[in-house]
């Protein structure tokens, strides 16, 4: 761990830092002393920061602070939990395909173009209208366009394993392919799968906002960073201060854990250094 | 004779993580304009390293401790970059183990060696370039990207492009290791008339005694950072005095009468991570005495070669040896 | 050079083709590997030299049973081949690039005994057994702790031989086994090929581009040209002067 801390630069450490601030306060946020989320009329409504409500109230008068706190555990825990799931399928379908080629292959590497050459907004609005908008039709939503960058990576870092010396030995050996799977190429490509699961959770905090944005997520009194900025939207004029505070916050935390994900990158593949793309 | 190479006392040393390691620990070789020079050595002898010196182009981590370099004339660790980037286009011509590494695989035959030649090369300059490197038909090639090419002729390519400019030295690293065995020899065959012609000279990195001895002039064995034998191919592959150099050519496959034994060098070989105080070999050296222990052998004249060893051509040592 | 017998072969192959990328109804494929028959008995080395893209590669992995045939059949032990799952513990393979031959995740202890769970032998049993395997190819039993990364080439090859070697298989293939090594990292492991096979009498194939090295190895040898063999031989035969045009090519290499 000390190693890898070591390899990546000052940026990237900045990065992971408020990852993991921003992390911490959205799970203990609750405990801490910054108002109740839910109390109408705590303050004025639409007040501008002030000491007492830094972020200042909607237009219900209940602090804005709290709420962005609440909206960051929100965030993270649907997009974590979205993402972490495809990556399971993703990484099982990727390494069927790469390992045992031919009809399988076929099918799974056109399906993930398929989900690939999609719009997520265009999935979304599609998902939302058969199975209702609500936080498991986001979950689908993140799930849909994040599978084929699971899908890919692990199909062709498998199809490079699969000519190695070892599993080539193990086959020969008599070894069964689920054994071949779980033994030798499981280990050897999850590397890859933790760096793509960086990249697919900062997607998918992207595609939950703006699901929650066009009113498509969770439905109230869940509140993401992303239904926070379409509540504050609507008085951007004279309260700019909702937008502004949500705002960054989301945009912050996209960023930390897109530095996060290039330092896990670096770490684990030191000699490739960062793609073009 | 002129010599376009003169070394002296060259020490390189890595920075890894785990400490300095000395690459090379005093090499002392001079190459004369228009010879063959072999550098033979396995990996970790440092012979890499030396050829990679020859052009100042080793890694960062690497750096010169002591010693000094001269390529033409110029000393290549104390110059500036604007020299050494001539010297480099000008003066150098480097061949890489793997051609498809060492070709840019996005980029057509005929751009690359346009970019080798210099922007006035026309059409007919590059097929002219690719016709001496003994590639038939250089204007499909000229039109191909590298992965359409096979290993040798893309070997070919590199070959040709590295004498693009009529360098005085070619220093090249292991350059048909990567080949099919039945081409090894032609490419090699083509580099050396390629020599011949322009009047270079050339350095061959290998591990291949067979190849080396049909193509040299002139060997340098090394070990452990140190040239522990130099002189003319036929002394010093027809009757070596450095127990290494025996010990070595007793190993390679290709000499034994049928049924017998290869005899393999026992122990590994080391990892200096200062200046060795005694012979590296010793330890691995099947004839060795206290005093190969105690004192760093210095380079002497045996039977017409340049040999490190302190027991070469003395009586006992001979004595061992017929035994 | 090596003497033989000629017992009852391990491998045998009858008129095999392997044909890649045909259409739909078999035509227009390139042939890899063009009718051919070879014998190899127990104890027994053949050589197989050939430049890359001569098919030798592919013909090792018919041997192996990982290649379906075209037509033609492949014969092991005098039966039919059947699928690799029967064959466990009968055949194994040793591949070129020592730092691809271990899985870099698993201790090699890890890696020297899977073969046996595969088997299903009980752990008790399979610690002694992978202990002295590694002692057999000249590994201190201290290196079944160490992950692959910690060895050198040299030393990784014989922890791959000791898999290979652990189930006491009736044939193995060594496929560039020892051309990405040195010297006289070379010449130990050759050595250690030929104690073993001596010791424990496999059937082996021996693919090299290295004629010297192959010759060394093998009792016979086989010289593959554009899948097909242009001339097989005893091993001797190679120390003075083969018989084809491109045999003789080769041999100029290593004089």
């Amino acid at each position: 761990m000390f190693s890898i801390f070591g390899r990546i630069d000052r940026l990237s450490r900045f990065g992971f830092g408020l990852l993991v601030f921003l992390i911490l306060l959205g799970l203990i946020g609750p405990y801490l002393p910054l108002g109740d989320p839910m109390r109408i009329g705590a303050g004025p409504r639409l007040s501008s920061p002030s000491w007492l409500f830094p972020f200042g109230t909607d237009e219900l008068g209940r602090s804005f602070l709290p709420r962005v706190v609440d909206g960051i555990r929100a965030t993270f825990l649907l997009s974590a939990v979205a993402v972490i799931i495809t990556a399971i399928i993703g990484t099982l379908l990727g390494m069927v395909a790469g390992f045992f080629g031919g009809v399988a292959d076929q099918v799974v590497a056109r399906g993930a173009d398929i989900l690939f050459s999609f719009p997520a907004i265009l999935a979304g609005l599609l998902i939302a209208a058969v199975m209702g908008p609500g936080q498991i039709s986001a979950i689908a939503v993140i799930s849909v366009a994040t599978l084929p960058l699971f899908i890919r990576v692990v199909r062709s870092v498998t199809l490079g394993l699969a000519s190695r010396g070892f599993i080539v030995a193990a086959q020969v050996a008599g070894a069964s392919p689920w054994r071949v799977m779980i033994v030798h190429i499981l280990p050897n490509i999850i590397g890859a799968v933790i760096v793509q699961l960086t990249y697919a959770l900062s997607i998918g905090m992207i595609i939950e906002s703006a699901l929650s944005f066009l009113g498509l997520g969770g439905q109230a009194p869940y509140a993401s960073l992303g239904s926070l900025l379409r509540q504050g939207s609507a008085y951007l004029t004279f309260a700019p201060w909702l937008v502004l505070s949500s705002g960054a916050v989301l945009s912050a935390a996209i960023m930390a854990v897109n530095l996060t994900g290039d330092a896990v990158r670096d770490a684990l593949e030191p000699l490739k250094g960062r793609s073009l793309t | 004779m002129n010599n376009i190479v003169s070394c002296e006392d060259l020490v390189i040393t890595y920075q890894s993580s785990n400490g300095p390691v000395r690459a090379l620990d005093g090499v002392d070789l001079t190459i004369a304009e228009g010879e063959t020079l072999a550098i033979v050595g396995e990996s970790g002898s440092g012979k890499s390293t030396l050829g990679m010196a020859m052009g100042r182009l080793l890694p960062s981590e690497a750096g010169r401790e002591a010693g000094r370099l001269e390529v033409d004339g110029m000393p290549v660790f104390d110059m500036a970059r604007d020299d050494l980037r001539r010297l480099r286009r000008d003066t150098l011509g480097f061949v890489f183990q793997n051609p498809m590494v060492a070709l840019d695989p996005t980029m057509r035959i005929g751009r690359q060696m346009q970019r080798a030649m210099g922007r006035r090369a026309r059409a007919e300059d590059i097929h002219a370039l690719l016709e001496r490197g003994e590639l038939d038909d250089p204007e499909r090639v000229a039109n191909s990207f590298p992965h359409q090419l096979s290993g040798g002729m893309a070997q070919r390519v590199v070959v040709a492009m590295a004498i693009a400019r009529s360098p005085r030295l070619l220093i090249a690293d292991e350059p048909t290791a990567s080949l099919d065995a039945s081409i090894q020899d032609k490419v090699i065959g083509t580099l050396c008339r390629l020599r011949k012609e322009s009047g270079a000279s050339l350095v061959i990195l290998s591990h291949d005694v067979h190849m080396i001895a049909r193509h040299a002039d002139r060997v340098a064995v090394m070990y452990g950072g140190r040239i522990v034998e130099q002189g003319t191919t036929a002394r010093v592959l027809g009757a070596p005095v450095h127990p290494y150099t025996r010990a070595l050519l007793k190993a390679a496959a290709g000499h034994e009468k049928p049924g017998e034994w290869l005899t393999p060098i026992p122990g590994t070989p080391p990892l200096l991570t200062g200046r060795c105080a005694a012979c590296s070999f010793e330890p691995r050296c099947s004839v060795s005495r206290d005093i190969c222990r105690s004192s760093r052998p210095k380079p002497r004249t045996v039977e017409e070669r340049e040999v490190l060893c302190l027991l070469a051509g003395s009586e006992a040592e001979r004595k061992e040896v017929a035994q | 050079m090596r003497d033989s017998a000629i017992p009852a072969p391990v491998v045998d192959l009858d008129r095999v083709v392997v044909t890649y990328g045909g259409g739909l109804f078999g035509r227009g494929g390139f042939q890899a590997v063009k009718a051919i028959s070879l014998q190899i008995a127990p104890g027994q080395t053949v050589g197989l030299v050939g430049e890359s893209g001569s098919g030798k590669t592919t013909l090792g992995r018919v041997c192996l049973g990982l290649q379906p045939l075209s037509s033609g059949t492949m014969r092991f032990c005098g039966e039919a081949f059947g699928a690799l799952r029967q064959r466990r513990g009968q055949l194994s393979v040793v591949l070129q690039h020592p730092e691809w031959a271990l899985n870099p995740r698993l201790r090699c202890g890890r890696s020297v005994e899977e073969p046996l769970v595969i088997l299903g032998m009980p752990a008790k049993e399979r610690r002694g057994r992978v202990a002295a395997m590694l002692e057999n190819v000249g590994l201190d039993a201290g290196f079944a702790e160490r992950f692959p990364g910690q060895l050198s080439g040299g030393q990784r090859q014989r922890v791959a031989i000791a898999r290979a070697l652990i189930t006491e298989p009736r044939f193995i293939v060594f496929d560039e086994a020892v051309s990405a090594l040195d010297v006289s990292v070379q010449a130990q492991v050759l050595n250690l090929i030929r104690e073993l096979q001596d010791r424990h009498g496999f059937g082996a194939l021996f693919i090299s581009h290295d004629l010297a090295a192959t010759r060394y190895i093998s009792h016979r040898i086989a010289v593959m040209y554009q899948g097909e063999f242009v001339e097989v031989a005893e091993a001797a035969r190679f120390y003075g002067t083969p018989e084809h045009p491109y045999s003789r090519k080769l041999m100029a290499t290593i004089e």
